[in-house]
């Protein structure tokens, strides 16, 4: 650890940890996932980045959403996106989060996932590199340091808009509504 | 419902499970009393995709059906296209594919294999697993150009020609992990702890696992020697010296067993694969893929993937795109009906044991 | 092959039945014989229900099904196929000569329609929630629906665009 980097640990120790400890939630989306494994074990070793998966999204901070989401999907992606504590930051894995890649025309897959849920950022590709899950780690760092990872926050202060999205899509919720609807009360 | 009977829902999200699914279990206690599997977390409705798209736009949708072992997917289509077609495959070309689809099957045992480590707590053999699949992925880069979805197949052939030096490399790693069986033996298929988790857990009889449409593992590990390969011999699987493993138990560990054999089966087939190459072209043309036609015919064609028969029905009305498309997978019938049935009377914390046992990869049910 | 050729049109009548390929048998038989044929392949060796398919010719109006059986000895693999009209899409399960046939009859019902009687389950299987007609059909236009399920909602942009205004 450089001189730099503990000024700054001891100036921002919160945004430091937020930042070395992105625990992933254990949640094999779609095809994504097969990029994964390799990554977290003995060859890419992201223990490195500080990526580890852990089982709950309770204890979770980051969300890897690999691959195409179907609207079954899409549910259970909303209910663990907001069973997750906040400071929490989304990665789109591969195209098909990002407009519908392979499947922009089919009838189960939705095609813009930022629509549904806050997403920080975006790896291309189908498949990407497990580099490039690196290359977007260390740009979360890079945002997260600069204040520019707010999807938690846009997430709380525009619930309407998610949350009507949601509504539209599947109809009726099962669940009630995390935050209020009512917006502009929740500042921080 | 009994007194003290729960619903217990297992996945999608949940570090137990391989893959998007979601199980729910009636328990009482440890004991599943019934299961109820449910899929369709991942469908993208392929076959209707299909109908979308030529002929030639196909071939990169349908490898996607499975991102573990793409290639019998792409397999499968091209040859109902060439059969559907009248294309004759040259030679060289029928090699090449026998290697790849050797290569893949290789890739997918790798993975089961680290599934299946790393959900029974065997973190060794789970890191070397992976490991050694890189080296493979490698190699599918080299000749490819992808690591996952290699498109490498097409109606007529392969898209190009082996690499220079790509023989020496496969073979090379091929000999390292003949050097390393030993240790994954120790360290997990004849480890004392692994055959106390899987022998006896879900265990299917020889009759139950025909009546219920089993293919693959679950044949071969109740002592059914079936093999698509052998039985109606494609690529140039005639021409293989090959013998197909077999356990008699029909549990866990018996599956699990014929895996590791059958692994050894690939190596060898590969390894004949390279001393018999035949040289020559590696594709016939075909016309123009905007103007191509197919004429008007349906097909059945079948492969022996890592996880058993997968099979391709495909109806051609002349046009040119398919008229209708339906895949056979082998995890259709494997995690709906014979899952199922296993889960029945198992404990909780055998439910990915089994599932894993039995080779189910989500995507594949759903399509 | 030929033998079983001969075999099946002299017991069954109105049976057609016809070799593709090598290992191929496709035998086109009415509907009310199908089970009795896919009781006498069972009988004959063919004891493996592979699939159940379903083919929309539209223009026909009739929907087709394919049994596909075949055996663990024998390279043969048949396909028992029978039409049936496509404004009244009902079949007899075939759950009691084959025991997995209700699961592929389950995702037929879904992705066809096709009402299947005598099956217990016929639960939807992939799809959650579906308003529209089953998918698989021809006249189900995929595009037109994708337009207005998915790309009519509102973008983050847009929305903040249309409060602003």
């Amino acid at each position: 650890m450089d001189r730099n980097n503990l000024i700054k640990w001891l100036k921002e120790p919160k945004k430091m940890g937020n930042k070395y400890s992105l625990w992933a939630v254990y949640f094999s989306t779609a095809c994504g996932v097969i990029e994964v494994p390799p990554v977290l074990t003995s060859r890419w070793d992201a223990e490195r980045f500080g990526v580890i998966p852990v089982a709950t999204p309770r204890q979770a901070n980051l969300f890897l959403i690999t691959g195409y989401v179907t609207t079954k999907t899409l549910k259970a992606i909303i209910r663990t996106y907001e069973q997750m504590a906040e400071p929490k930051y989304t990665i789109g894995f591969g195209s098909c989060p990002i407009n519908g890649g392979m499947y922009w025309d089919s009838y189960n897959t939705i095609k813009h996932l930022d629509k549904f849920i806050p997403v920080d950022g975006w790896i291309a590709g189908c498949m990407p590199r497990p580099e490039a899950i690196f290359i977007g780690v260390t740009k979360l760092w890079g945002m997260i340091d600069k204040g520019l990872a707010t999807g938690y926050i846009r997430y709380r202060e525009h619930y309407d808009y998610y949350r009507g999205n949601q509504e539209r899509l599947f109809g009726s919720m099962e669940w009630p509504p995390l935050y209020s609807l009512k917006e502009g009360t929740h500042d921080e | 419902m009994a007194e003290r009977e729960l619903e217990l829902i297992f996945g999608p999200q949940h570090l137990g499970m391989i893959g998007n699914l979601s199980i729910s279990l009636n328990v009482e206690g440890d004991t599943i009393l019934s299961a109820r599997v449910n899929p369709g977390y991942l469908h993208r409705g392929f076959e209707k995709l299909m109908e979308y798209r030529n002929w030639i736009q196909n071939f990169p949708l349908v490898c996607r059906i499975n991102m573990i072992e793409s290639e019998p997917v792409e397999m499968v289509y091209a040859m109902a296209v060439e059969d559907l077609a009248g294309i004759e495959v040259p030679e060289r070309a029928q090699y090449i594919r026998t290697m790849i689809q050797e290569m893949s099957r290789l890739s997918c045992h790798f993975t089961a294999a680290w599934a299946y480590t790393s959900i029974l707590g065997f973190d060794t053999p789970a890191q070397w697993a992976m490991g050694d699949r890189d080296y493979l992925l490698d190699l599918f880069e080299d000749l490819t150009g992808a690591r996952v979805y290699h498109i490498y197949n097409m109606p007529g052939g392969v898209r190009r020609d082996l690499p220079e030096g790509f023989e020496d490399k496969l073979l090379a790693f091929l000999d390292a992990i003949h050097n390393r069986l030993p240790d994954y033996n120790s360290t997990f298929f004849e480890n004392r702890l692994f055959y106390e988790r899987a022998s006896g857990i879900g265990k299917i009889s020889p009759e139950d696992a025909i009546e219920m449409g089993g293919t693959g593992q679950v044949l071969r590990g109740c002592g059914i020697k079936h093999d698509i390969r052998k039985l109606e011999p494609y690529a140039a699987y005639s021409d293989m010296d090959l013998e197909v493993p077999t356990r008699e138990a029909g549990d866990a560990y018996s599956r699990v067993l014929v895996i590791r054999d059958e692994m050894v089966q690939s190596v060898s087939i590969l390894k004949q694969c390279i001393e018999k190459m035949p040289s020559g072209k590696v594709y016939e043309k075909t016309p123009n893929p905007f103007k191509w036609k197919i004429p008007k015919g349906e097909t059945y064609v079948r492969v022996e993937s890592a996880r058993g028969e997968f099979g391709l029905y495909l109806v051609s009305n002349g046009g040119n795109r398919p008229y209708r498309a339906h895949f056979k997978t082998p995890s259709f019938v494997h995690g709906l009906v014979i899952l199922e049935r296993l889960l029945k009377g198992a404990n909780i914390a055998d439910v990915g044991n089994i599932m894993l046992s039995l080779y189910v990869i989500a995507p594949e049910i759903d399509r | 092959m030929n033998d079983m050729v001969d075999l099946l049109k002299s017991i069954f009548k109105g049976t057609d039945a016809r070799t593709l390929g090598e290992n191929r048998l496709s035998v086109t038989t009415p509907g009310e014989s199908v089970l009795a044929v896919l009781d006498y392949l069972k009988a004959s060796g063919f004891y493996q229900l592979k699939s159940i398919s379903c083919v929309d010719w539209i223009d026909d109006n009739e929907f087709e099904l394919v049994y596909h059986v075949a055996s663990l000895e024998r390279p043969l693999h048949i396909m028992v196929k029978t039409r049936i009209d496509r404004d009244k899409p009902v079949f007899p399960t075939a759950m009691s000569i084959f025991k997995n046939a209700g699961i592929f009859e389950r995702e037929m019902h879904e992705l066809f329609g096709v009402m299947f009687e005598g099956n217990p389950d016929l639960n939807p299987l992939f799809l959650d929630n579906w308003k529209d007609i089953p998918p698989f059909r021809k006249d189900f236009d995929m595009r037109k629906y994708v337009k207005d399920t998915y790309d009519s909602i509102p973008s983050f942009e847009e929305y903040k665009w249309q409060k602003e205004n």
